[in-house]
């Protein structure tokens, strides 16, 4: 198991190889238009990681402890449904700070109980996960009936486009997860205990740590934090319709396992994360730099392909050649 | 460990009364059947002339194409693999078939390209993960995005349409008393389960299922196994989708979309394990049937649409669910 705390140095060859594409592909478009490097742009591209940095942070630590969460997505889609209802003019015209404590409310349940699927019904997460997200797009679809919800409140839009000191809330919100990730995994021993019963669940068992709550702690803490990324990220948007989220639970895992986490769990930094994330992000807008045409736009879905199966292939082959150097 | 694994189905220990354990063998598959039969009875009591003959080849019509994929995923799980990209990848195979059919205008060379693709996507899985030795699940995330993107890239949002009546009525064929995909996917079953029960290869599967290190200790070869497997559904997403086309007489970039979870899901109800080295081809076919019915008895009855993934979601869930519990409480 390799503990934030014996590495030697900031960042390990995994985050280096990603920095060095992430600026490699900046020095190619700014190359191209100088526009990209502009603030405005700059600024634009955080506040599309913001939502994407604040989930991978839970769904990281559920892939460190050796399970995986592929129901965020619908996830979102269904807390935006309960929210929309919640907030409206349409609807329950609740205040919308109070919905908005209900809604983390119903995050943090809905991952308590996939947890506890997990943990205590022991069944696969990938099974339980993969039938939730099924479920819980039926689940918001009929909860909207077919209709799309609009009329938040404008107070919590205009919070969510333009926020304190102008910079939208999701980025706010995700710096301060960060924050708190940081300290979680680097300084508290709830974070040490994650990557312990991810890197060896036998052991953790022997040496007396409850996997089972700690597994619960994982998945509860990442529908908390859906619930968060789906309060400021949904609010941006025109309206609450039901494709929201949709393929997003990919985009994370994705970010996640570029980012360097074990898919097998007990291995992973929160950095090697929030660079993958960043490139991840990066490469709508740097294809709308190249110029592409809409002939260009189309391909984007396989670039992005390309750029995940170039980083993880990449990967493994060095991880190849240092355990053979390490068997010389 | 709760239960004792032994590939051929899931195994329960029951206790006697002299206090010695006697295995109940196809228990999973019985309580499928007998679900299966539990749901035929109330449909039919409730929706009229639901499980006719006609009504149920009318109905049976999406299935054959899940039906297909689920065969080559059956056999990826039992290794302890999976392949998420089988969706994409018939996006991928559609759009060559709309191609080279509009190029050459012959069904048959399009049928054969649209296979090759299929293959040839499944090999660069297969070389991903048997060589490369990287995680399947991350293999097929990756192929699932570029398999899609290059369908979408290619077709630059076209739909290749039409086809002659000769090739869309290829689906609506019937042939004694099945339609003609059913004949193919029969065939194919046949041949996966010979594979699967009688040849050293198909035992090969369960070993690397259980513990691939033994197998690849014991002589195996694992990484051609492997490889050899996600070619093979490769192939199949190909073949799925010369029906796929042939049903809608459209070719699309979208052909597919979200077909993954459908096999997963059936696979996994079936009563495969999604670790690895169990699992088997009746258990699959039973799988597919009970969501199947599940899905158009919903659809029928309620008539939301939206209810069908809620339902079959829970399903997926629960039945894992009930033998866990079962499993442990057998042994203690």
């Amino acid at each position: 198991m390799r503990v934030p705390e014996q590495r030697h140095s900031i960042l390990d060859q995994r985050e280096w190889s990603l920095v060095i594409l992430i600026v490699l592909v900046t020095l190619v478009v700014s190359w191209v238009d100088s526009g990209f490097l502009a603030a405005g742009n700059l600024k634009d591209i955080l506040v599309r990681c913001a939502p994407t940095a604040i989930v991978c942070c839970g769904v990281m630590l559920v892939i460190v402890t050796g399970e995986i969460d592929i129901s965020v997505g619908s996830l979102m889609a269904l807390l935006a449904a309960i929210m929309g209802k919640l907030m409206s003019v349409d609807h329950a015209q609740l205040p919308w700070g109070l919905a908005a404590v209900l809604t983390l409310l119903a995050g943090a349940c809905v991952g308590t109980v996939t947890g506890a699927l997990v943990a205590w019904g022991s069944v696969p997460s990938i099974i339980v996960t993969l039938g939730l997200l099924t479920s819980f797009r039926g689940l918001s679809t009929l909860l909207m009936g077919g209709e799309n919800i609009a009329g938040l409140p404008p107070s919590l839009t205009e919070l969510a486009k333009q926020g304190p000191g102008g910079v939208p809330l999701g980025v706010w919100v995700a710096l301060a997860v960060i924050g708190v990730q940081y300290v979680l995994i680097r300084h508290t021993a709830l974070g040490r205990r994650l990557f312990a019963v991810g890197s060896s669940q036998y052991a953790s068992v022997m040496t007396g740590l409850s996997t089972r709550r700690l597994k619960l702690f994982a998945f509860a803490y990442t529908g908390f934090l859906t619930a968060l990324a789906t309060l400021v990220e949904v609010p941006r948007l025109p309206m609450i319709e039901a494709g929201i989220g949709r393929e997003f639970e990919l985009l994370v895992v994705t970010c996640v396992v570029v980012g360097g986490v074990s898919i097998a769990g007990g291995r992973g930094t929160l950095w090697g994360v929030l660079l993958a994330v960043l490139l991840m992000t990066m490469i709508r807008p740097v294809l709308t730099f190249l110029e592409l045409g809409e002939a260009g736009e189309k391909w984007t879905k396989a670039i992005q392909g390309a750029f995940i199966l170039t980083a993880v292939v990449s990967d493994s082959l060095f991880r190849r050649r240092s355990r053979t150097e390490a068997e010389k | 460990m709760s239960e004792w694994l032994r590939g051929e189905g899931w195994i329960y220990w029951a206790r006697q009364e002299d206090g010695s354990l006697k295995p109940i063998r196809w228990l999973h598959e019985y309580s499928l059947c007998l679900l299966f039969l539990l749901l035929l009875v109330v449909a039919d009591f409730l929706v009229p002339d639901f499980v006719s003959h006609r009504s149920q080849l009318l109905l049976s019509r999406p299935l054959w194409e899940i039906a297909i994929l689920a065969l080559g995923m059956t056999l990826i799980i039992i290794t302890g693999g999976i392949d998420l990209s089988v969706g994409s990848a018939m996006g991928m195979c559609a759009i060559t078939f709309g191609w080279v059919f509009f190029q050459t205008q012959s069904a048959t060379l399009a049928g054969l390209a649209c296979i090759v693709v299929g293959g040839l996507g499944g090999m660069i899985n297969g070389t991903l993960v048997a060589r490369l030795r990287i995680h399947p699940l991350i293999v097929t995330l990756a192929t699932y995005a570029v398999f899609r993107g290059i369908a979408e890239g290619a077709s630059q949002g076209r739909e290749y349409s039409p086809f002659p009546d000769t090739f869309t009525q290829l689906a609506r064929k019937i042939w004694l008393g099945i339609p003609l995909p059913g004949v193919v996917f029969l065939i194919l079953v046949v041949a996966v389960a010979l594979l699967l029960h009688r040849t050293a290869t198909g035992r090969y599967l369960y070993a690397i299922g259980h513990n691939e290190r033994a197998a690849r200790f014991s002589g195996v070869r694992v990484d051609r196994v492997k490889f050899g497997l996600y070619t093979f559904s490769g192939l199949l997403a190909g073949v799925a989708t010369v029906l796929h086309v042939s049903r809608f007489g459209t070719a699309r970039a979208n052909a597919g979309t979200g077909f993954e979870l459908d096999v997963v899901t059936a696979v996994i109800v079936g009563g495969t394990s999604i670790f690895g080295g169990r699992g088997n081809v009746v258990g699959t076919m039973l799988g597919l049937l009970l969501i199947h019915e599940t899905r158009q008895f919903v659809s029928l009855y309620w008539r939301i649409n939206e209810l069908n993934s809620i339902v079959v979601g829970t399903l997926l869930i629960v039945s894992i669910l009930i033998y866990r519990i079962l499993a442990r409480r057998d042994v203690s």
